[in-house]
């Protein structure tokens, strides 16, 4: 990754890319288009297979913020690969519930949990 | 006490201890919400609101001014939408009106449904529904009432 994030933060935990969000409240059009830029970006140049992303600090998504990672999973799924979601606060959980997409995305409670499903074979549940 | 902001639209706010009142006229640009939804923000706080209850209210708000903003006005800039927010220690209440053709809540398609499940679009309606206690739009669907009551332990 050459190219400074402005608003993720990555890292590589045995074969799988963890992701990061730097702002609390993901709701700024800018920042939310510049998210998605960067998420597409790295997970490509990455080429990564398994991605967790680390909800932890994140207290407002908006749906547009959610539009980016639909299309992120879309493009991670192509290449054979697999997303899991982790450290949901209850009412960003809620949000994936009452849009039925907890059905598109594995959601785990803890990091580590989200890293194990992603090295076992693929499943649903929380 | 009336409080002008130092913005180049018609704008309004009004604090006193019992309640806050934001009016606004908003340029139908997405840029617009982020002052709107800080103000209240802060309102919703010092009213006593709970995360959970700020997060729903800040989810439902955000939607509506934005589908007023995209899809209600079109992104149009010579059309404005017009938000009226009253905050009070138990009560929120928002009204959120656009200048376009309003739309047919049967015609939203069901974001639920596994066929659309991928779409980046069709989102904004079901939330608001599910982050407020009431969620009225005009007949005309222009124009939108949310309500919500202080959620009690």
């Amino acid at each position: 990754m050459e190219e400074k994030l402005e608003c993720l933060e990555y890292d590589q935990v045995e074969s799988v890319s963890v992701v990061k969000f730097k702002d609390a409240k993901v709701m700024d059009p800018s920042r939310i288009e510049m998210m998605g830029k960067e998420l597409i970006r790295l997970c490509a140049e990455e080429d990564a297979q398994s991605v967790l992303i680390n909800f932890e600090n994140v207290s407002f998504f908006s749906s547009a913020a959610i539009n980016k990672l639909i299309v992120l999973e879309k493009q991670v799924r192509a290449r054979g690969g697999r997303i899991c979601l982790s450290n949901l606060r209850p009412e960003v959980r809620d949000l994936f519930s009452y849009t039925s997409l907890d059905q598109l995305f594995e959601i785990r409670a803890e990091q580590q949990d989200g890293i194990e499903a992603l090295q076992s074979e693929p499943k649903n549940a929380d | 006490m009336l409080i002008p902001l130092t913005t180049h639209f018609s704008a309004e706010r009004k604090m006193s201890e019992k309640s806050l009142t934001i009016k606004r006229e908003l340029e139908s640009n997405p840029r617009e919400c982020v002052t709107l939804i800080r103000q209240m923000l802060a309102g919703l706080e010092s009213f006593g609101w709970t995360q959970q209850d700020v997060f729903g209210i800040h989810m439902a708000i955000e939607e509506a001014v934005m589908n007023a903003i995209k899809h209600g006005n079109k992104e149009d800039s010579d059309k404005k939408v017009q938000v009226e927010i009253e905050i009070d220690v138990n009560n929120f209440y928002a009204k959120i009106s656009d200048q376009g053709c309003g739309f047919c809540m049967e015609e939203v398609p069901d974001p639920t449904l596994e066929e659309n499940l991928e779409k980046t679009s069709g989102r904004g309606v079901m939330l608001i529904k599910n982050f407020v206690d009431d969620c009225k739009y005009n007949e005309v669907g222009n124009s939108v009432e949310l309500r919500k009551s202080k959620t009690t332990e």
